[in-house]
């Protein structure tokens, strides 16, 4: 022993340094041992010093000591325990020691059972803890918890009653035979200070044992690996699949009562041995933590799909009659001092597994409102979770964030984000009828919706839609159109008093005040109303005027002579926005159920019809796609005019014989701009037209009317030398280009000597523009959809010839099919762009003057300027917008130049020609 | 077809609404001799540049001026001041202008085009009676030539301007 060590003992007595062994048997008694000498206890001496007569005590004592000790030392293998009796000697040692005069006194000397409490630290800190340690040294396995907890505990049992034995045997009924003395101070006075002083050295000692073997297990693992048991036979007992520590659960499911009785078991064999307290508490506390976030993963958190039901009752019902029990159970084991579960703690179980619940939903809520509604029960789950404190931030934030990171990016349809848009209003309103939350929601969404180009277009066009006819169809998956919206216009409404200000109503019994979340700007709205809610994304004179375009557009395309349905949604639309406001769509409704009837009764004033053509019969409606007569959006062409009407001519020629005419005659104030290219149509359509028109103003008095010739449609037959076709719903500049190849006045010769390939009349791009008057891009448009159905075929660049009878030799037939299945699809190409409204190209150029005008303006006043910036600028500051980029800029930088406007510098750097 | 939200009511917007519509007319109709463009984004400040009017002394002189919109334009004028120097009877040799309609007797009615034309025209007819450079107003009826020649001698082109 070195030296540090000694000093070391001297103040903090180390128990391998004090502790006395017992004397040897053979060990001759002594009858003066020197002061301090050994044989007795280490204190008896120094003790014995101060007391002159102490002198003889201390021998006796010491003689005594050595009796005793030696007979209550411990064997080294505590499997054999040897069954002790007391002999005289030793029952007098005891009893001197314990309860006679050789008991300690003032805690000076070292009492008996002090003794003993040490030999049993040493015995088990030798013979057991190095078992013990090896079977904790290293990380628990998770199968195998089960077993070291069972084996720790049975082990410390076995140790603990080899200590017990002979503590309770030999010195408990001498100090039960003293009541009065007590000379043990109770380290818990309250507790035991009124007990009897054997109880109270008897609690002690085992406190003692108890601390020495809590101590010798390593806690952290110890509370972790018991929590783990505890979580597994909670997951055993309720059946649960998806568990934290990703065991799966055995095939078999084992018997409840098993499972239940070797954890009790567990648990009062670990409490005897003083495993139980407070850590094990902590650790089950842990356990049952875990058990109930497992428990809702994996019962609670299906979604009942089919009954809609919600889930809540059962999990209430599980915390107060499964969960409660099991918990009452444990605490029992485990002897807590109060083991009955309160009702209000039942309460706030539920209400925190609801919690979980709640908030395990709401990472999932954009699922379920995807799939409305037969999420209903997983909805009404959130409902009841938003009772919570902060539930509803939490689900605002939540679902905000899910929403911008799966529906508002640029992958998105319009009309895709428009139905999930409506299954957020008709789930919100289940979730919170008062829909506060779901204008928290919906805002960015709108925000959204209202930057997206199309969704004006798409909202009103779903709107005019019809459900009932060629449903399948029309709402495919990319289509432009929203099933929801056409069903929820479709339904039966209530009537609105929205424009009413219903604070101010003051006879309203039932009146509410606003919810006390509310934003300011909220409204109280009939929630469900899907309607209402997309149709306030916008104003309302916005959104009439968007809607004025589309239904213009819609009663142009439209092919039913009744006109029913267009008339039902405007009633419809009238209902929801106010009737007021939709005059002009009344109008023009009124506009085509008049064409119909003026058609009819000039027809029936005109009986001598004219022409002979195998031309066209064309019927006008001016639908957004044919663009002959009546384009979508034309430009009234003598704006000056007072009662300006146009005509949109339809011909239809029942036979070969005499084309025929339908207008369509629209007030142009009302009508929203439709397109107007203008080029001559067939003369007996021009014909036809000047006989409408007089007829038209005989009718009309004053009004006049003006032909757009590029809405409308017609249909025509075409007679070949070989064969005859039908064409129907073409455009106009269609059917003039192909009605241009018949022969003119002089060429009927040319006709006559048909080429080898059954070939016609030959006419090139440019005669096509001058007899017709006619844009190059529509005559090439024209021609490419003529060639495409094999009526014309391009003989050399730009230059066609009508095919008028088909080849028979297979070589030149392949070529024709080539030419003709290019040619259309290069039509469809061409007819995709015209039939929205112009090029890109020709609205640079439409406004060329304006552009020139505005780079003049920028480098006059703000010098010379790199191109990119002019480009910038011109995108800031063009009202309207300016859908350009750097190279169109360029281009009209160059033309500016050639013209001796500008100059430039170099380095793309643009400067005023001086 | 995106539609406008309708909630420009800020005056912010309405004047950079108006200001825009100005610009619009300006390019749409434009008058020789007088052009103006905003300087950035926002619209508040403009670049004008006006042509001297022939038979003053300014003849083929290009003068460069800063206009500077207030937030509740067009109800008060705007700040106009001539950046290129300038030998004038009305303008100080900072370039600000004393003339009536940039003051009290501005009015609604007025947009930037006329304006410029009034500053045009009040190159060639000087108002004497409120000179801000007197010497100016004296030499203008006393002296012609003496007057032509200061004038050209503080007179820098756009081009010395930037340099």
């Amino acid at each position: 022993m070195d030296h540090s060590t000694l000093v070391f003992a001297s103040v903090f007595p180390v128990l391998s340094l004090s502790h006395t062994t017992p004397t040897p048997v053979a060990t001759p008694i002594l009858g003066y041992a020197a002061p301090g000498s050994s044989f007795g206890s280490p204190y008896a001496g120094r003790n014995a010093d101060e007391h002159g007569q102490g002198q003889h005590r201390a021998l006796k004592r010491g003689q005594a000591w050595s009796c005793a000790t030696r007979f209550l030392s411990l064997p080294k293998d505590t499997a054999i325990l040897p069954r002790l009796h007391r002999t005289r000697d030793v029952e007098d040692a005891l009893c001197y020691l314990l309860v006679g005069e050789g008991k300690s006194e003032d805690g000076r000397e070292e009492s008996l059972v002090e003794w003993y409490t040490n030999e049993c630290r040493l015995h088990f800190a030798s013979h057991v803890r190095p078992g013990l340690e090896q079977l904790w040294s290293g990380e628990v396995q998770l199968q195998h918890s089960w077993d070291i907890l069972e084996e720790t505990q049975r082990g410390l049992e076995q140790v603990q009653g080899v200590y017990l034995e002979p503590f309770n045997e030999h010195i408990l009924p001498f100090l039960q035979q003293t009541i009065s003395a007590s000379t043990i101070r109770p380290s818990k006075p309250s507790q035991i200070a009124r007990a009897d002083p054997s109880d109270a050295a008897s609690w002690k000692f085992r406190r003692d044992i108890h601390a020495i073997f809590a101590h010798c297990l390593p806690a952290q693992r110890f509370s972790k690996t018991l929590s783990y048991v505890l979580y597994d036979a909670g997951c055993r007992l309720y059946w649960i699949y998806i568990r934290q520590d990703g065991v799966q659960p055995p095939s078999t499911p084992e018997g409840n009562t098993e499972i239940r009785k070797r954890m009790t078991t567990l648990l009062i064999g670990l409490e005897r041995v003083g495993l139980g307290g407070d850590n094990a508490q902590k650790a089950f506390a842990h356990a049952m933590n875990k058990l109930v976030d497992s428990y809702i993963t994996s019962h609670y958190l299906k979604v009942d799909w089919f009954t809609k039901e919600s889930m809540v009752p059962p999990l209430r019902n599980w915390i107060e009659n499964g969960f409660c029990p099991l918990v009452e159970l444990v605490l029992a084991c485990l002897r807590c001092e109060q083991s009955n579960v309160l009702p209000t703690e039942v309460t706030s179980w539920q209400e925190m597994a609801l919690n979980r619940l709640g908030r395990a939903r709401v990472d999932n809520l954009f699922d379920f409102v995807m799939n409305w509604d037969k999420s209903l029960g997983a909805v009404l789950d959130i409902k009841e979770y938003l009772k919570a404190a902060g539930a509803k931030q939490h689900l605002t934030s939540s679902f905000s964030q899910q929403v911008s990171r799966r529906l508002l990016h640029p992958g998105a349809t319009t009309t895709y984000i428009l139905n999930v848009y409506i299954s957020i209003i008709r789930s919100f309103h289940v979730l919170e009828p008062k829909g506060v939350l779901l204008e928290r929601v919906a805002r960015p969404i709108r925000r959204y919706l209202k930057e997206r180009e199309d969704t004006a277009r798409i909202i009103i066009a779903s709107l005019l839609t019809d459900l009932s006819d060629d449903t399948g169809s029309k709402f495919s998956a990319n289509s432009e159109l929203s099933y929801e919206i056409a069903c929820e216009m479709a339904k039966p409404f209530a009537n609105y008093g929205q424009d009413m200000d219903e604070e101010l109503n003051w006879s309203d019994m039932n009146w509410q005040p606003l919810p006390t979340d509310a934003s300011p700007d909220y409204k109280k709205s009939k929630v469900e109303d899907v309607i209402w809610f997309l149709l306030t994304l916008w104003e309302r004179e916005d959104f009439i005027n968007e809607l004025k375009n589309i239904y213009g557009d819609h009663l142009l395309r439209c092919q039913d002579p009744e006109y029913e349905k267009e008339i039902r949604l405007l009633e419809l639309i009238k209902v929801r926005l106010g009737d007021d406001k939709l005059q002009a769509c009344e109008v023009m409704l009124r506009d085509v159920l008049d064409s119909k009837r003026i058609n009819a009764s000039i027809r029936a004033a005109n009986a001598t019809p004219a022409s002979v053509l195998q031309t066209p019969d064309t019927r006008n409606r001016n639908p957004a796609t044919p663009e002959i007569r009546q384009p979508r959006t034309p430009r009234p062409r003598r704006p000056a005019q007072p009662p300006p009407q146009h005509a949109l001519p339809s011909w239809s020629t029942p036979g070969p014989p005499e084309p025929q005419l339908n207008a369509q005659i629209l007030s142009s104030f009302f009508w929203p701009s439709l397109r107007d290219d203008t080029f001559l149509v067939p003369s007996q359509i021009s014909t036809l037209q000047k006989d409408y028109e007089s007829r038209f103003e005989r009718i009309k008095g004053m009004r006049k009317l003006r032909w757009m010739n590029a809405l409308g449609s017609g249909s025509i037959t075409l007679e070949f030398d070989d064969r005859k076709e039908d064409f129907d719903a073409l455009t106009p500049w269609q059917v003039s280009v192909v009605y241009a190849f018949q022969p003119q006045a002089g060429e009927e010769h040319i006709a006559k000597k048909k080429g080898k390939g059954g070939e016609g009349i030959a006419r090139n791009v440019q005669q096509l523009e001058e007899m017709l008057e006619m844009d190059e891009s529509l005559v090439r448009q024209a021609l490419a959809f003529w060639t495409g159905k094999s009526v014309l075929r391009e003989i050399s660049p730009s230059t066609y010839t009508v095919i008028e009878s088909l080849p028979r030799k297979s070589s030149q037939a392949a070529a024709d099919e080539d030419a003709a299945a290019a040619a259309e699809e290069l039509a469809a190409v061409q007819a995709a762009q015209t039939s929205t409204i112009k090029t890109q190209a020709d609205q640079l150029n439409e406004k060329k003057d304006i552009y020139v005008a505005f780079i003049m303006g920028m480098l006059t006043n703000q010098g010379n300027m790199p191109c990119t910036r002019i480009a910038m600028m011109m995108r800031m500051m063009v009202q309207g917008g300016f859908p350009f980029g750097v190279e169109e800029v360029k281009g009209l930088l160059g033309e500016m130049e050639g013209e001796g406007k500008v100059v430039g510098l170099g380095g793309d750097v643009w400067a005023v020609k001086k | 077809m995106a539609l406008s939200n309708g909630r420009g009511n800020n005056s912010n917007t309405t004047v950079a609404a108006r200001l825009q519509k100005e610009l619009m007319d300006l390019m749409l109709h434009p008058t020789p001799g007088i052009s103006a463009f905003p300087s950035d984004e926002n619209m508040s400040t403009w670049t004008a540049t006006i042509d001297g009017p022939s038979s003053t002394p300014y003849e083929s002189l290009i003068l460069k001026l800063s206009l500077d919109f207030p937030a509740n334009y067009p109800y008060a004028p705007p700040v106009v001041q001539f950046k290129t120097p300038i030998y004038h009877p009305n303008v100080d040799f900072s370039g600000r202008i004393c003339l009536d309609i940039l003051k009290d007797k501005w009015s609604a009615v007025y947009n930037i085009g006329t304006v410029l034309l009034s500053l045009q025209s009040l190159l060639g007819e000087p108002n004497n009676a409120s000179p801000l450079n007197g010497q100016a107003a004296e030499l203008w009826d006393k002296d012609p030539a003496e007057y032509k020649r200061l004038v050209l001698a503080r007179h820098k082109t756009p081009e010395e301007l930037d340099a």
